[in-house]
């Protein structure tokens, strides 16, 4: 292999793993500027939809089916873990929504080993395993599907925000929860439009990733705290959430390549925890906030 | 905010129990069990403190406990120094880095202090388990020695116990002392307003500085004292799971009172006990994550039913008996 072609390959690794965090920092975003949860589940939602699939899919269900099954089964778990466990709070601080979605993530891992082991599980590529060559390096169809996904995904949630009286009116709560309920907007139910739509992503995401990276009971975590960082260094707005995801992609493609892949999950955290260092710094001129 | 002393009676009950207690049960079972009673009631409660008194609300107590076992464990293991330098090596060691990270770190508020912890956490982890030459990757260092003192070696499950609870009675007492001085109080202005704070001269910078590395000098040495009682360390021991395990004590026993945190390690441990006995049969593997569905349970049913713990149940209690008293007297 060439250098050229080696770097476009890491580069093309780097997109898919962009297009996976752009995703994701959505969810976590969609939950947070609306209910100011730091939602920790989100991660094991994405873990969730490959696993659900793989057991639907193993129990002789076709694959379209499982996917429906899988996703709608995560959307419900979301809204559930909303209604009984986020809302029912009595003195709701950050640290105590931290700690009850941290728990949650904790015990739906713990279930999904309990049930399913601890194995990694595969799930066959949607539209075959023919490879696509570009510039020395491979490209899977299942790649290709993936970065399609996340434009669709990023594509249709722009058009649903800007375009439709609901999503004015959840885009107005999560600017002004006060000011939107006066216009009688009813934020309950957005609340819970928000933690589905979370689920649902999530879901989606972990199904088109399960072919390339394979998934099991453990990946959720880290996978949720990557789209974390994204949405962080994105400031939370979907344009900038999806920028940031693909540089965090590609720096971690790169580091993995170039440095270690071992240490290439340490890239991103660094990452994350020099950015919110650095948004502390005000330098001389900068008059923001 | 309760910090009110409790009475020296209760104090002397409790160390007499603690100190009754190996000589009234048998086997070393008991014992063994209450040994890691303290050493997590020592990191739950710093923990405590730095999220409910000093309103930082910092996830970094296991990578300091980790930190301060890798580097006492490594020291010892590899002979470079007697275990009991090693100790205080590894407190200074962690003090330095909780130092360095602490200063920009303490700025930030909230979720985005919570959030770089947890990544610090995840970092330190993946680290150790990568680094295989020096601390031996994911299978754990090995070979640590037993603790010894001036020729003295602590050996046996009973030695431990009482090095880990004076260890932890000491930290409690020390937190309680603090608590009520000039300092103290200066803390816990800090959890009211930061802002109000710095009005009445409270250098706040400098003040949560302090506090993050006492805190972190703590559960380094409860790390270290922790993995020459194990003679083993393995970097999975100080990750995701033991922070959950944390948070589960904190608020089983209540953050707002100091010893809450000691009562929700001794209430955690005996119920992960008493899961492992009796669900062995049901259960095929019992590892850190079967345990995490517990435990996360019950953190969500406390935090809905009983937001207070079982502190805040009992300090009502104990005002509800003393109202009673009063009247009738």
């Amino acid at each position: 292999m060439t250098l050229l072609s080696e770097t476009v390959q890491y580069a093309i690794s780097g997109i898919t793993a962009g297009s996976i965090y752009a995703v994701i920092g959505i969810c976590w975003s969609a939950v947070y500027l609306i209910t100011k949860v730091l939602n920790f589940t989100t991660g094991e939602f994405v873990m969730l939809g490959g696993m659900l699939t793989w057991a639907f899919h193993s129990m002789g269900f076709g694959l379209l089916p499982s996917v429906l099954f899988a996703v709608t089964c995560t959307i419900a778990i979301s809204m559930l873990l909303e209604r009984l466990v986020i809302r029912p709070i009595r003195f709701p601080t950050e640290m105590t929504y931290m700690m009850l979605t941290i728990a949650s993530a904790s015990v739906i891992k713990g279930l999904v080993l309990l049930q399913w082991g601890s194995e990694s599980r595969r799930i066959e590529p949607f539209f075959g395993t023919a490879v696509i060559h570009v510039l020395g390096a491979g490209v899977t169809p299942q790649v290709l599907c993936v970065v399609a996904m996340m434009a669709l995904i990023t594509l249709g949630l722009h058009l649903f925000l800007n375009h439709t009286l609901f999503g004015t009116a959840l885009r107005a709560s999560a600017i002004n929860q006060t000011g939107a309920k006066l216009v009688g907007i009813d934020i309950g139910r957005f609340r819970l439009f928000c933690f589905g739509l979370a689920g649902g992503l999530g879901a989606v995401t972990g199904i088109v990733t399960a072919p390339i990276t394979f998934t099991g009971y453990e990946i959720g975590l880290l996978t949720g705290l990557k789209g974390l960082v994204a949405a962080i260094a994105g400031g939370w707005s979907m344009t900038g959430t999806v920028a940031a995801a693909l540089a965090l992609g590609l720096l971690e493609g790169f580091g993995a390549g170039f440095v270690s892949s071992g240490l290439k999950d340490v890239f991103a955290l660094l990452v994350m925890i020099l950015f919110l260092i650095l948004q502390t710094i005000s330098l001389p001129g900068m008059r923001r906030r | 905010m309760k910090s009110k002393r409790p009475l020296p009676v209760l104090w002397i009950l409790v160390i007499v129990g603690l100190a009754v207690l190996p000589f009234v049960t048998p086997g070393t079972y008991v014992i063994g069990v209450m040994c890691f009673v303290a050493f997590y009631a020592t990191l739950a409660c710093g923990m405590a403190v730095l999220l409910e008194q000093a309103g930082l609300f910092s996830l970094a107590a296991p990578t300091f406990f980790g930190l301060g076992a890798y580097v006492a464990g490594i020291l010892a293991a590899r002979e470079i120094l007697p275990p009991w330098a090693g100790i205080i090596v590894a407190a200074v060691v962690v003090a330095a880095i909780a130092y360095v990270i602490g200063a920009p770190l303490l700025r930030l508020r909230g979720y985005y202090l919570a959030c770089a912890t947890f990544g610090l956490l995840f970092i330190v982890e993946i680290a150790l388990a990568q680094s295989g030459e020096i601390t031996g990757g994911h299978d754990g260092l090995i070979g640590i020695p037993p603790l010894s003192v001036f020729g003295f070696t602590l050996r046996g499950d009973l030695h431990y116990y009482f090095v880990s609870w004076g260890f932890c009675l000491g930290c409690l007492w020390f937190f309680f002392n603090l608590m009520s001085s000039r300092v103290g109080r200066a803390v816990r202005a800090l959890h009211d307003s930061e802002i109000a704070a710095s009005t009445v001269s409270i250098n706040v910078a400098r003040c949560k500085l302090h506090v993050f590395v006492l805190t972190a000098v703590m559960a380094s040495v409860a790390g270290s004292l922790y993995c020459f009682y194990l003679q083993f360390t393995t970097p999975s021991m100080f990750g995701f799971p033991l922070l959950v395990e944390l948070f589960t004590m904190i608020v089983i026993g209540g953050a707002t009172t100091l010893y809450g945190p000691v009562l929700g390690a001794v209430v955690l441990i005996w119920l992960r006990e008493a899961i492992h006995v009796y669900l062995k049969g049901i259960l095929p593997k019992l590892t850190a994550e079967v345990d995490a569905v517990f435990f996360g349970v019950l953190i969500v049913a406390i935090l809905i039913f009983m937001p207070e713990g079982l502190a805040g149940g009992l300090d009502r209690l104990a005002h509800f008996g003393r109202r009673l008293l009063g009247k009738s007297a």
